[in-house]
């Protein structure tokens, strides 16, 4: 029995031991070798995948500079993120306080605002501030040192993009959103270029998230973006910028302006300048005051609707995305093609009769002259920019070559520019031009482009007929100035011969200086031009159906370019519904976009390297430089003045010939119109007694207008080719009710006013 | 007998000779055994490892590698813990050190000790296991924890602080271990019985189980009764009462989930044990998937000592229950393999020398704490497998933790002397 017992006590003491040893550790070797060797890899991944933890190193984005290739447009520096990790700090009452208001005064945040923050726990990431400058990041340093707080607040290395000449080019540079990616312009056409590649550094963190000690990592460096060389110049940019505000206010324009400039041989784009546009340092802001005050007016609701409306409107590159009829400037497209097919030569003649009978519109399409132009030649037609004329052209070219001519000078497609948002063309396929579409398009209505397709055929027009790749960047180059990428200046293709072009010029020359687009006239320039006014017939349309009196508004458009026998440089100039009614009846291309396209010619030519060629007739009425007379004797001044031919009387004492002149108007160097006098100011007179008002000007012809400035004791520079042909005063230098002192010069635009569009209904 | 022998000798070179348990020995001369003993004893004291009557040196050598290896992975799995919420790599493994080494030294004094001392202390040191978790019951579960001799962690009340801080259930475990090693020696003949050989037993575990389950420490209860129940079923208790009452119990457990409400709560973790990696809502996973992630980015041979990832605070307190994910992230399955090896060998080896025990007494001391070492080793790596469903169970010679650690060399220090008296061959 003892035996017995002994021995199963021994059978079971093995029993357990061998189900213990086998099975309980059997089922473990098991269970370890499924999760060990056969989802090792799984698992390991996985354990991986929560350990590691990937920091991106933000590479710096690219510069861009102007064509000077020294300008900076665009550029992005060292700014840091304050961040806060809660869970480090959440629990340490005195130190949240004390971080709180530390942080407070230097951020310039509110202290319960922060206070707040560092209270959430669990939450390892919190932005406190986004983007702030070296020295504000030096004090935060300087705060986390002194009370040796090493945990909880953080520093974020950042770049934040900076546009230091404002709103200048905004539309062209566009902007970036917060985390440095382009959103517009070309920051967002370049972006990858301008991006660089991000650097990334992986690490292993512990379950904190803070770093664990492990050579675990691998760091690949982030590689800087490229810079962007501009074909944009700053300078010509802020005078098209400059000129074009001027434009819109003086011509009550509405829905903003865009101007062009264009190298015509290599498609650069010297200045793009759009209006209303924005400052890319703050993007969101709607700049438009008129806006603004409207969306404040508007209920709640509807305002993040407004605002956001607002705000592409002021983003969108009118100049790329938006289209428009081209109007009569279109005309110098269907003389090439008329000159190209042999249509128009030496002897062809059309007589116009103020209508001509079109297949399929009732009554038949009027000219803007009623009365009609009579018989004309090629250079009549295209001066009088006579639409019966380019109907006949139409007629004569037939659809096929038309669309043929349309697309060669790349209207039907996007003329691939280097900026987002181009948008595509609205015309008529070949099989649709019937004779009334034909002869509407004849003369540049009823088919939508955008400016930059006119610009690109008013191009080749120029250059001698070779189709050219309109582009803003000139080079992409890296850091260490190396050419990645050069822009592509050689012509697509050649639209029309040499022959042809030089006639075109030639006889837009005559057109910009006594022709319909004389309001673009340059003095001491030969410039050629074509004026447009484009309907905005849908626009129209569709205010029939919505209000009682509907009002045609307008594109008021100048295109043109200099010098005439070797263009160099194409500017388009672009209203988009001026205000007639609030104006003095002024929507055509000549009395809207030509003075300013005068302006800017004026100002860019002499800039561009352009010397002024004078004509005699035009020398006489060209302005003098005042001399230097302050300083020198009354008798001296009178000598020096005299010697010019110029007038001159004194304010204040002259009661002696040796008194010294202290002042002169105008001042040495300006202008002063030829027999023009210059007023000598010495001692002894109160400021306020001289000073005279400037009158106002507009609508008076030369002779009225010199007449009235000599009452009001100030002079006269008379401007733009309608001076001598009769046209109106349209712009003055100086704002009507300003005092100034007596013979100051007023510089006034003259102009022709002659809207040269009709309407045509097509149902 | 020769069968016996022959069994027992399986492998050795010298066929040790068998000697029945001493209570069965008839009449033996008093003066001659009074002599013996004496003898023995001092053979004890001046021979640590002298054939006979020295203590088993395989038992000895594999407790010691063990014992090693776990202060080493100790270090390794608190390091990045320690580092980050005591700011010294080394505040376990300094603590863990100190009290391994007092653990020895107490193990080798206990180990000179004659284990039938213990007789006349299984009662004594029942009663004072009782009386520690009525303190923890009381003061802590009933009173809320009012005075600091018993403090919650993570809302449970399992310690008690009487200078150092210890579990109550660690000497529970040993004291059942003892008292039924007592009991069934007395009562080798009437075990089959219900009277003398069941009902006493189950009185004894069902006051336990009452005392540490509302701790509440489930993990401790099903120890104490699993080793107990072992014990009732080697030390000769009839298996059908035994199977009854697992039978009851289990229906019984399955009765009161299935009507307390707790029922779905016990299928979601069912669930959350069956799929970790997709656990049902409510059911916290955390701690086993990322002993899965160590044990998987182990691989085959490991990570490497030190370099383990998921120490970095991933997997909660590594240098506790789941110390073994560690070991198995930077040792790899063949390391993992050679850890379960050793524990089998101590396993074996505490087996081995325990039913070659002198006396009945002697055996059943043996075979609980071996028992012990090994049921708690199994759970536990089951647990860090995912084999068995999480359960809070610490690894023998490897969990942080001191006076358990000096707990545990103590008992092994019995195992020893157990070993001592042992009729095997002695190396």
């Amino acid at each position: 029995m003892a035996k017995g017992n002994s021995e199963r006590m021994w059978n079971k003491a093995m029993g357990v031991t061998v189900l213990l040893i086998f099975l309980g550790f059997g089922a473990v070797v098991v269970n370890l070798f499924r999760w060990q060797i056969l989802r090792g890899e799984e698992l390991k991944a996985a354990a991986l995948d929560q350990s590691l933890h990937s920091t991106t190193l933000t590479a710096m984005r690219g510069t861009i500079y102007d064509s000077s290739g020294v300008k900076v447009l665009a550029k992005s520096a060292s700014v840091w993120t304050v961040v806060l990790e809660p869970e480090y700090i959440h629990e340490d009452e005195a130190l949240r306080r004390k971080i709180s208001s530390g942080l407070a005064e230097i951020l310039e945040m509110d202290e319960a605002t922060i206070y707040e923050k560092t209270g959430q726990a669990g939450s390892y990431f919190t932005y406190l501030k986004r983007r702030v400058e070296s020295d504000v990041k030096e004090k935060v340093v300087a705060f986390l040192d002194e009370n040796g707080i090493e945990s909880g607040v953080r520093l974020i290395d950042d770049y934040k993009r900076y546009y230091p000449y404002g709103t200048v080019a905004s539309t062209i540079l566009g902007f970036v959103g917060s985390d440095g990616q382009g959103l517009s312009g070309l920051e967002l056409q370049y972006d990858k270029e301008l991006q660089g590649t991000a650097g990334r550094m992986i690490s292993a963190k512990n379950a904190l998230s803070t770093d664990m000690p492990f050579e675990y990592e691998q760091l690949i460096g982030a590689q800087n973006g490229y810079n962007l060389i501009l074909t944009v110049d700053e300078t010509v940019q802020s005078i098209l910028e400059k000129y074009l505000e001027q434009g819109i206010e003086q011509f009550k324009v509405a829905n903003g302006a865009v101007a062009i400039m264009m190298d015509v041989k290599t498609g650069g784009i010297l200045g793009l300048a759009v209006k209303g546009d924005y400052d890319p340092n703050d993007p969101f802001t709607v700049y438009d005051e008129t806006e603004r005050k409207k969306i404040e007016l508007l209920p709640e609701k509807e305002q993040e609707q407004a605002y956001s409306d607002a705000l592409n409107k002021q983003w969108r590159n009118k100049a790329v995305s938006d289209t428009y009829y081209p109007g009569s400037v279109f005309k110098m497209c269907v003389s090439a093609m008329g000159l190209e097919e042999g249509i128009i030569t030496d002897n062809f003649s059309f007589t116009c009769t103020g209508n001509m009978p079109v297949e399929g519109v009732t009554g038949g399409i009027d000219c803007w002259k009623h009365a009609g132009h009579g018989q004309e030649s090629f250079h009549d037609g295209l001066c009088n920019s006579c639409n019966p004329f380019f109907i006949r052209v139409g007629e004569l070219l037939g659809p096929s070559t038309f669309a043929k001519y349309r697309e060669a000078f790349g209207f039907t497609t996007q003329t691939g520019i280097d900026l987002p948002g181009e948008s595509w063309s609205i015309y008529h396929d070949e099989e649709d031009l019937g004779p009334a579409e034909l002869a509407t398009e004849s003369f540049g209505q009823n088919f939508s482009i955008t400016p930059i397709h006119m610009i690109t055929a008013c191009a080749s027009i120029a250059n001698g007929g070779y189709l050219v790749q309109p582009h803003v960047v000139d080079r992409i180059v890296d850091e260490d100035g190396n050419i990645i990428k050069k822009a592509d200046t050689g012509y697509r293709r050649q639209v029309i011969s040499e022959e042809t072009s030089q006639k075109i010029c030639s006889v837009l020359y005559d057109n910009a200086t006594s022709g319909t687009a004389s309001g673009g006239y340059v003095m001491g320039y030969r410039v050629c031009g074509k004026t447009g006014t484009s309907e905005k017939i849908e626009k129209y349309n569709e205010d029939k159906r919505t209000k009682e009196n509907p009002q045609m508004e307008y594109i008021a458009s100048y295109c043109g370019f200099a010098p005439a026998e070797a263009p160099r440089y194409a500017l388009l100039v672009f209203f988009d519904e001026p205000q007639g009614e609030e104006n003095g009846g002024l929507t055509g291309g000549n009395a809207v976009a030509g003075p300013i396209f005068s302006s800017m010619m004026e100002e860019l030519l002499p800039y561009l390297g352009i010397e002024a060629q004078y004509t005699d007739a035009e020398y006489d009425t060209l302005d003098l430089t005042a001399p230097y007379t302050v300083g020198l004797t009354l008798k001296e001044a009178y000598a020096q003045l005299g010697q010019m031919g110029l007038d001159y009387y004194v304010i204040g004492d002259e009661s002696e010939d040796s008194i010294q002149v202290t002042e002169q108007i105008p001042q040495a160097g300006e202008n002063v119109p030829k027999g023009g006098k210059v007023v000598l100011y010495t001692s002894g007179y109160e400021e306020k007694d001289v000073l005279v008002e400037v009158p106002d000007f507009t609508g008076m012809d030369l002779a009225n207008a010199s007449y009235l400035a000599l009452l009001n004791n100030v002079q006269v520079s008379a401007n733009g080719a309608g001076a001598t042909e009769g046209g109106s005063a349209k712009l003055q230098s100086i704002t009507p009710g300003t005092m100034v002192k007596p013979g100051t010069v007023v510089t006034i635009t003259f102009v022709e006013n002659i809207n040269t569009e009709t309407y045509v209904s097509l149902e | 007998m020769a069968e016996t022998v022959g069994r027992v000798a399986r492998g050795l070179r010298k066929i040790p000779q068998y000697r029945p348990p001493q209570e069965e020995r008839p009449k033996a001369p008093s003066e001659r055994s009074e002599g013996q003993k004496k003898k023995r004893r001092k053979k004890i004291k001046y021979n640590f490892f002298a054939l006979g009557a020295g203590m088993d040196l395989p038992l000895f050598v594999f407790l010691i590698v063990l014992l090693a290896i776990g202060l080493v992975m100790m270090f390794s799995a608190s390091y990045a813990h320690c580092y980050y919420y005591y700011g010294d790599s080394y505040y376990f493994t300094i603590r863990q050190a100190g009290f391994a080494a007092a653990g020895l030294v107490l193990m080798l004094l206990i180990s000179t000790v004659d284990y039938h001392q213990l007789h006349k202390w299984a009662y004594p040191i029942f009663g004072i296991a009782v009386l520690l978790l009525l303190i923890v019951l009381v003061l802590g579960k009933l009173l809320k924890g009012i005075t600091p001799l018993v403090r919650p962690k993570n809302d449970v009340y399992r310690w008690i602080n009487l200078g150092i801080e210890f579990q109550p259930t660690e000497i529970a475990k040993f004291a059942v271990v003892l008292l039924f090693a007592h009991m069934i020696s007395l009562r080798a003949s009437k075990m089959k019985t219900f009277r003398y050989g069941f009902a006493p037993f189950m009185g004894i575990l069902a006051l336990l189980a009452l005392l540490i389950a509302p701790e509440p420490h489930l993990s401790a209860t099903i120890i104490v009764c699993v080793i107990g129940v072992v014990m009732m079923f080697i030390g000769g208790s009839s298996p059908k009462w035994l199977f009854l009452v697992g039978g009851i119990g289990a229906a019984a457990l399955g009765a009161v989930l299935l009507f307390s409400g707790k029922f779905d709560y016990a299928l979601d973790r069912i669930y959350g044990w069956l799929d970790p990696f997709h656990p049902p809502e409510g059911v916290d996973t955390w701690q086993t998937t990322q002993s899965l992630y160590a044990i998987g980015s182990g691989g085959l041979l490991g990570v490497g000592l030190g370099q383990s990832r998921q120490k970095y605070l991933y997997l909660p307190e590594p240098q506790n229950d789941f110390i073994f994910a560690i070991i198995c992230e930077e040792l790899g399955f063949v390391g993992a393999l050679v850890i379960i090896i050793l524990f089998s060998l101590l396993i074996w080896r505490g087996v081995y020398v325990s039913i070659h025990a002198k006396d009945k007494f002697g055996m059943m001391l043996g075979l609980g704490i071996t028992f012990q070492v090994g049921i708690q080793a199994v759970l536990n790596i089951c647990v860090v497998t995912n084999t068995v469903p999480n359960t809070g169970i610490s690894l023998p010679f490897f969990s942080y933790g001191g006076t358990s650690l000096v707990m545990l060399l103590a008992e092994m220090g019995v195992l020893l002397n157990v070993s001592r008296h042992s009729n095997i061959e002695k190396v």
